[in-house]
């Protein structure tokens, strides 16, 4: 008993540091004007509270009876809302001395954290919300899974819609819905009718979509394959139709999010191949980005050093022939290096790419500072027709050819990784020297991986490149490096799907919230530091595909471990479906 | 088994020497680690090499699988120089290997695993698998057919076939080690202490296994073992390496009279 409430004392410990920690760098005051339900609940708010909900849920996340593990849990909130409210109070007390140190700590952060009250009476009901939220995030992994999803979908659904908000309304506007923006939506925030409406919809899905999948899958296993084809083909067209249409519904905005978010698909990809697959931890990716872009530049641009002004595809099939090489050039020096020293080595090389096209001495090629202007756009001066969808200008006009550039990335990297070139290469990532031993030439799938990410990177670089229609030294800094692996782990090393969610995750989400943008690196960073303890294999890990597929499979044939190797089971990609 | 079974063993003995190491030594820095030492595997044998820890057997077995290249001395396989060749060549000749310390490729699935093995024996280049070019699926195929044969061949469930390697237990790792290495249709065999950590009723399994291996897939075996019994069960003939020197060499009956052997390596059980 007495270890069990240590523990919990030390979580609520942890929680209340957590907290500090971010009222101290001033994340809270920065989402304290953000709303999620007008004038009851805002950003700010939530990020203050949130980690009372999460320490709750992890005391309560052990066996013992229900009573138990819920005061566990409030206890550990409470125990957080404490040492927050004492922190506070010390900062207070000491006002004067340490503004100047914590900058941040000013009396309205103050105010805000102790709702308005006075310290006193705001610190005991800093303590009472988290003995509450203690209790209530305790009460999460005791509930039915069923009641749980739908509680969290929930509230994600309300703080998603509410984000939102500066995008949604004036597509909203656009169509004269304005008795539609007027409920749902008041000062940045959603009215609370509207918040409980939207609540109530995620609710409802989050309650719905786990049997209804299962129920889809159950019904497509059981289909015959003809009828397989043809619902694979309708999933497809209703994936490709939705993705082509969405600057269509989005407006201009999002559409320039989602050509960054793509830009990050692509590079992700590309680094996948050499980090997920190869497992070579390559930290100066950025540098074929930065070549890719500057290759384009010069053969695209007439006013480049080169003023050939070429067309962008022509130019294409030279620049990723380029950047490959270069690859390879990067590859050759670093294939005795392993792990660490390798990571340090290429953070080197995206250093020496800036500096180099920064460098006086190349800038009658690179420009120097003033990099190169006037890249032409990838189709006809920006402007085109797509049939059925009309004629696409501004973002949308890069959004489609980068859309197909992922998708041929994409198709890539899926092909690769079930070949034996994707298993040399996982074989390499696990264990150089046996991969070597059991015939692996390691020189030569090293390069490849190499290549391979610098082509799929460049690629990324050549569309940035025509998107600003400028290339700029400075935009190729390592940031951009640290930024992709973090992408790729976040959605989980060697996953395609993953590589997807990371960059709308780390890419688009922070764009929807304009607060964010000075914490970018720091959420990185820690979102990374997490990952990597908490769940390294990502979120959309891609283990899970095979071992899906593996229960799919009946079971009684798993159980003869007799001798007929002959019969036709041997080939377990016939997907055996005898219902 | 889809693995023909030789009937005949007899007629595939005494075929001459398929390795022959001559006054290999190697050195690190100081330290001889062998010392002139000349070792020959007769075709078709089951042979054992064994001596205290320290003697230098593992790093024998590393020359001979072109891990490490000898300071000195030759080493022949089929009469090919294979002295200063490098170890994906080796393997590509016909030299396969386990691994004292179980060194599997962890985070790949079991069936994974068996199919790297099957690298050597396969062509496919990358852009054939990203274009699927004609025949890319037929081998791909080919690879997964020979490999669930050869899971079924070692023992290991089918079911298991799609978990991570490190998820399976003790007993299964060391078999898949062995799948793996069999996998590239090996001509010699080179297990590095095979029975390591297995309890006696594991251990009788797996040597009855080595014994049969070889009937069924005409192989040589090379052997690292310290479990006396192992060794003079299954092999024809013992080496004993001390300090990194070849002390005696010889059947194990030989072997086991061999005073020097019984001094350096034996000492402690015979006494006991």
């Amino acid at each position: 008993m007495m270890a069990v409430l240590r523990r919990a004392a030390v979580a609520g410990l942890v929680v209340g540091l957590v907290m500090l920690y971010l009222a101290g760098v001033g994340l809270i005051g920065a989402f304290a004007d953000r709303h999620v339900v007008t004038e009851y609940l805002s950003l700010g708010q939530l990020m203050l509270l949130a980690p009372l909900l999460i320490g709750g849920f992890a005391m309560a996340r052990q066996a013992g009876s229900v009573v138990r593990r819920l005061s566990i849990g409030a206890f550990a909130g409470g125990m957080g809302g404490a040492v927050f409210a004492l922190g506070i109070l010390v900062v207070v007390a000491l006002s004067p001395g340490i503004r100047g140190v914590f900058i941040r700590a000013n009396s309205e952060l103050v105010s805000f954290v102790f709702f308005g009250l006075d310290p006193g009476l705001g610190a005991l009901l800093m303590v009472g919300s988290g003995l509450g939220l203690g209790l209530a995030g305790a009460s999460l992994p005791v509930v039915p899974p069923t009641v749980r999803r739908g509680l969290l979908t929930g509230a994600a659904g309300v703080v998603l819609m509410s984000m939102l908000e500066p995008f949604v309304r004036p597509r909203l506007t656009e169509f004269d819905l304005h008795d539609v923006v007027r409920f749902l939506y008041q000062a940045g925030g959603l009215l609370p009718l509207a918040a409980l409406i939207v609540f109530g919809v995620s609710v409802l899905l989050g309650v719905v979509w786990r049997p209804a999948r299962t129920e889809v899958q159950r019904r497509f296993a059981a289909a015959d394959p003809g009828a397989q084809r043809v619902g694979r083909w309708i999933a497809a067209l209703l994936l490709i139709s939705f993705i082509a249409t969405l600057p269509q519904l989005t407006g201009v905005f999002i559409t320039q999010v989602l050509v960054l978010v793509g830009l990050y698909v692509l590079l992700g990809l590309g680094l996948n191949i050499v980090v997920g697959y190869a497992g070579l931890l390559d930290l100066g990716y950025v540098a074929f980005y930065a070549v890719g872009a500057y290759f384009t530049a010069l053969l695209t641009s007439p006013t480049s050093s080169l003023g050939i002004g070429l067309n962008f595809w022509v130019a294409l099939p030279l620049v990723v022939l380029g950047s490959a090489m270069i690859g390879l050039f990067i590859g050759a020096p670093v294939l005795r290096l392993r792990g660490d020293y390798l990571a340090i080595v290429t953070l080197g090389f995206g250093e020496i790419a800036r500096v180099l096209f920064l460098s006086d001495a190349l800038e009658p090629w690179f420009g120097g500072v003033q990099g190169i202007l006037s890249i032409p756009d990838i189709i006809d001066e920006g402007r085109y027709t797509i049939p059925l969808l009309g004629e696409i200008s501004g973002p949308a006009a890069t959004y489609y050819p980068l859309v197909a550039f992922c998708a041929v990335a994409a198709f890539v990297a899926w092909r690769l990784k079930y070949s034996r070139t994707g298993r040399a290469w996982n074989a390499m990532r696990e264990d150089e020297d046996v991969a070597q031993a059991t015939g692996i030439n390691i020189v030569n799938y090293k390069l490849l991986a190499f290549a391979m990410g610098a082509a799929i990177g460049c690629l990324g670089g050549a569309i940035f490149a025509t998107h600003l229609e400028s290339v700029f030294p400075g935009t190729f800094n390592v940031l951009v490096s640290i930024t992709v692996l973090a992408v790729v782990i976040l959605g989980g090393m060697g996953s395609i799907p993953g590589v997807v969610f990371g960059s709308l995750a780390l890419i688009g989400l922070p764009e929807l919230l304009r607060e964010f943008a000075e914490f970018k690196l720091l959420v990185y960073g820690g979102v990374v530091v997490l990952m990597m303890i908490l769940r390294p294999e990502g979120f959309v890990p891609d283990v899970t595909r095979r071992r899906e597929l593996h229960e799919a499979e009946p079971e009684e044939e798993e159980e003869d471990e007799g001798d007929n190797p002959e019969s036709p089971e041997a080939t377990p990609t016939a997907a055996p479906s005898p219902a | 088994m889809t693995v023909s079974t030789a009937d005949s063993t007899e007629q595939v003995e005494a075929q001459g020497i398929l390795l022959e190491a001559r006054g290999v030594t190697k050195q690190f820095e100081g330290l001889v680690a062998n010392r002139e030492i000349d070792f020959n595997i007769p075709r078709h044998s089951i042979v054992s090499i064994i001596g205290p820890n320290g003697a230098g057997k593992t790093t024998f077995f590393n020359q001979l699988s072109g891990i490490y290249h000898p300071t000195s001395g030759q080493i022949t396989l089929d009469g090919i120089d294979i002295t200063n060749v490098a170890p994906h060549q080796v393997a590509e000749l016909g030299v396969a290997r386990t691994y004292q310390n179980i060194r599997l490729f962890q985070n790949m699935t079991v069936l994974a695993n068996v199919m790297v093995g099957r690298h050597v024996r396969s062509s496919g280049a990358w852009f054939a698998s990203v274009f699927r070019l004609p025949g890319i699926r037929h081998e791909e195929e080919a690879i997964e057919e020979r490999s669930f044969e050869l899971l079924e061949l070692v023992g290991i469930r089918r079911r298991r076939a799609h978990e991570l390697a490190k998820n399976l237990p003790y007993g299964d790792q060391r078999r898949l080690e062995v799948a793996r290495a069999l996998a590239s249709d090996p001509v010699l065999l080179l297990l590095d202490e095979p029975t390591a950590g297995m309890n006696p009723r594991e251990t009788r399994r797996m040597t009855e296994f080595i014994g049969r291996l070889r009937h069924d897939l005409h192989l040589t075996i090379l052997l690292i073992e310290h479990d006396m019994k192992v060794v003079m069960g299954v092999s024809e003939r013992i080496t004993v390496l001390d300090y990194g020197e070849k002390i005696a060499e010889g059947t194990p009956e030989e072997i086991r009279a061999n005073p020097r052997v019984i001094e350096a390596y034996l000492g402690k059980q015979a006494t006991a």
